[in-house]
């Protein structure tokens, strides 16, 4: 009789099921280089091993890899599909050896698409065919309590649809993506002069149409100017302001009417308006939503909170990240979890006020099978946190808390001022009961203005009329939150991929960091594939491709016919590309070029306020300095540059001296430089 | 062809993106014209070109149609 092999998805995990299981007795080794975890529970021998996430990967048999269409395609143990997977063939032979002493399996990786993937791979790869025969492990918390109950209640063969739709996505994913990036590549190095990957994904083409388009918007907009009227009330020596009720007047010989027909004439205070409104505690956390208010609350951008959340899950401190969920089902033991983070500081009087009275958690409206929403368990940090996960596990820690708390109650007033025909309002709010928001804190966000004290009939002189000349707003860039929010609510990608496109889209170039500023490379790729290949940026073909996969995960739908489509669907797209390679190539290579000289430009020069000064690089000394590109024409501005890291560009001067400010990355924190080395800001006092 | 202010293809004299710009600064000149009561065509070119909210297409284009 053999032993028991469990498989975890992440060496953390695997510890953690192993000291959960023994109680803290398991005796480990190393198996061709990998921990392996080995102790009895009751009559039975466990193993406890480990993948390093996915071992296996989707490729082509072809060796050339500047060759399209692929259609062809095998899944590989990942280090012969990625090199940075190295380490993927030891875990494998791990496995494999592992495997032969076993007579029982038991799949423990993440209970997800990705998780069941992972574990379905390795049971029919590394352990013989065994993804049928294994049983699984159920769990959303790395805890001690809910890893038992998983392994008491073991269940055959409970992932097997989500395992397909895994297959699926990865086969589908890579047909797209290998195929369009090497038609671009290709295409790019036919006219160009250097070799760039220049990709497209199937889901990073339509996130990428979003950016464009709001980048098209913002480009060619064109500023309508309105203006802003407002009133200085005065009575009985106190003064109110109030706002015209028209918010924006479009011409300016309407406002300075306005002006004219109110200045020191009566104000009657005519409807006035008080009431106490409920406020209900926010949906319990899921990943998106996590995602959104660590970019509001911190700024951490949606693929460091992921990584963060994903830390903290696997020390066991909160529930499983990766959930769609905005609920918490009374399973979860609302109470113990509050008696733990009791027991943690700074949440001891929080914690014993909400376990004086009933808990029943706010819920919200999102659901998902395999996990509730994200929460503490309720175990204290064994180890010290750095800043940022002491600030998300914060961060969760309070939204779980708050969904406990009743509601809050704000007290809004506003009233109408009118003057010759003319109406003001002004308004204000507080907050007079704070209910959920006392445990959810800093991140609750309501601002108290102050109340007017105003009532109906009362009379006031109109003091001062203020006429002011505004601009229509040109549209915000979309920022990493706001990206993520938007590709959730046009279903495209999952809670687990979205984060990740969004980064490769700032790594490849088409899109600039922070400032979500598509670049010209970004739009040229936009542009070429929205002429050749216009389904691939659409969002309808990839929404589509979503709900088949749900299909597949449920059960409802076929993987293979699924794929039949997406190659039928891309062969016709790719073929037209094919047709058009030189044009595409030339408009990529020339927008490459105009990205890259575009990174060296700092601003204008604020010496000559013709040029633009640049980061140059000596040609003598090999050294960069910042040099104006109207040296030609006898500007000499020039400025000496730290010699490592990377200098990059903020669009940004200088207040006192109205240079270029550039940020220096590499090493430690980036700092801001202003270039200027006589700048009145650097000198000492 | 070539667009004549950033040589990317063009559709006549200039690209697609320039074009929407030029529509776009036209467009927008008799609601300038209603805002400030009068307003002369090259006034607007310039306080467009000046003003901090136009986007990067429409100032080249607002500089291009001053040149013409």
């Amino acid at each position: 009789m053999g032993y028991t092999l469990v498989i975890c998805e992440k060496p953390d995990a695997a510890r953690r099921v192993s000291d959960a299981l023994s109680g803290g007795a398991a005796g480990s080794s190393v198996v061709e280089g990998a921990v392996v975890y080995r102790f009895r529970r009751g009559e039975e021998e466990f193993v406890v091993c480990s993948a390093q996430g996915h071992v296996y990967g989707v490729s082509d048999p072809l060796e050339e890899r500047s060759v399209y269409p692929v259609f062809d395609f095998e899944w590989y143990p990942s280090d012969l599909v990625d090199e940075k997977s190295a380490g993927a063939a030891n875990r494998i032979v791990a496995i494999r050896k592992l495997a032969s002493g076993a007579s029982k399996f038991v799949n423990a990786c993440d209970f997800d698409v990705e998780g069941e993937t992972i574990g379905f791979n390795l049971l029919r790869y590394a352990c013989g065919g065994k993804e049928g025969a294994a049983l699984r492990a159920k769990f959303s918390t790395l805890a001690q309590e809910d890893l038992s109950r998983a392994f008491d209640h073991l269940e055959l063969q409970a992932g097997q649809g989500r395992a397909r739709a895994g297959r699926a996505r990865h086969a589908i994913d890579f047909v797209w993506g290998v195929n369009l990036s090497r038609a671009l590549s290709q295409s790019a190095l036919s006219s160009g002069h250097r070799y760039r990957t220049v990709s497209m994904g199937r889901v990073q083409g339509p996130t990428l149409e979003f950016l464009g388009r709001r980048e098209r918007e913002i480009r060619q907009f064109i500023p309508v100017p309105y203006w802003k009227v407002s009133g200085i009330f005065k009575k009985d020596g106190e003064s109110l302001t109030a706002a015209y009720s028209r918010e924006k007047v479009e011409a300016k010989a309407i406002a300075e009417g306005v002006r004219i027909a109110c200045l020191r004439k009566e104000a009657v205070a005519t409807a006035v308006r008080k009431s106490v409104v409920q406020v209900g505690p926010p949906a319990p956390f899921n990943i998106g939503d996590l995602q959104k208010e660590a970019y509001k609350s911190f700024g951490y951008t949606p693929s460091r909170t992921l990584q963060i959340a994903e830390r903290l899950y696997l020390g066991a401190l909160i529930s499983y990240p990766r959930t769609g969920s905005q609920r918490l089902p009374p399973t979860i033991n609302y109470a113990g979890i509050i008696r733990g983070i009791g027991k943690i500081p700074g949440y001891s009087t929080d914690a014993a006020e909400l376990l004086k009275g009933e808990l029943k958690p706010v819920q919200g409206s999102k659901s998902d099978a395999a996990h509730p929403a994200i929460h503490p368990t309720g175990e204290r940090p064994r180890r010290a946190l750095d800043a940022s996960e002491s600030a998300i596990f914060d961060l969760v820690v309070r939204r779980y808390l708050a969904a406990f708390g009743p509601s809050a109650r704000r007290e809004i007033a506003d009233a109408s001022l009118v003057v010759e025909g003319h109406e003001f309002r002004v308004g204000g709010g507080r907050t007079v009961f704070p209910g959920w928001m006392k445990y959810y804190g800093r991140y609750a966000g309501y601002r108290d203005v102050q109340l007017p004290s105003v009532s109906e009939g009362d009379e006031f002189l109109t003091s001062e009329v203020v006429v002011e000349e505004k601009f229509e707003q040109r549209p915000s860039r979309y920022n990493q939150s706001s990206l993520l929010e938007k590709m959730e609510r046009e279903e495209i990608g999952t809670k687990a991929t979205r984060a990740e496109i969004i980064a490769t889209l700032v790594s490849r170039g088409y899109v600039g960091g922070d400032s979500m500023e598509v670049t010209d490379l970004g739009l040229a790729v936009l542009e070429m594939m929205a002429k050749y290949a216009p389904s691939v940026v659409g969002t309808r073909l990839t929404r589509d491709i979503e709900e088949k996969l749900e299909d597949v995960e449920c059960g409802s739908g076929e993987e293979a016919a699924l794929l039949r489509e997406t190659v039928r669907t891309l062969a016709g797209q790719l073929a037209e590309l094919g047709l058009n390679e030189e044009a595409v190539g030339r408009e990529i290579d020339s927008a490459q070029m105009k990205t890259v000289t575009r990174s060296f430009v700092l601003g204008g020069c604020p010496v000559c306020k013709k040029g633009e000064l640049r980061v140059v690089r000596s040609k003598t000394t090999k050294k960069r300095f910042v040099g104006c590109s109207n040296y030609k024409s006898g500007c000499r501005a020039s400025a000496p540059l730290p010699q490592r890291g990377t200098i990059r560009a903020t669009a940004k001067s200088c207040e006192r001296c109205f240079w270029p400010v550039v940020y220096v990355l590499g090493g430690g924190r980036p700092w801001r430089l202003c270039v200027n080395p006589d700048c009145p800001g650097k000198r000492k006092s | 062809m070539k667009c004549l202010i950033c040589g990317r293809e063009a559709v006549s004299d200039l690209c697609t993106y320039h074009t929407e710009a030029r529509d776009k600064v036209k467009g927008a000149y008799p609601l300038w014209v209603k805002a400030y009561g009068r307003m002369e065509w090259k006034d607007y070119l310039d306080n467009v070109k000046r003003n901090v909210q136009t986007g990067q297409w429409a100032k080249e284009i607002a500089e291009f149609l001053q040149g013409v």
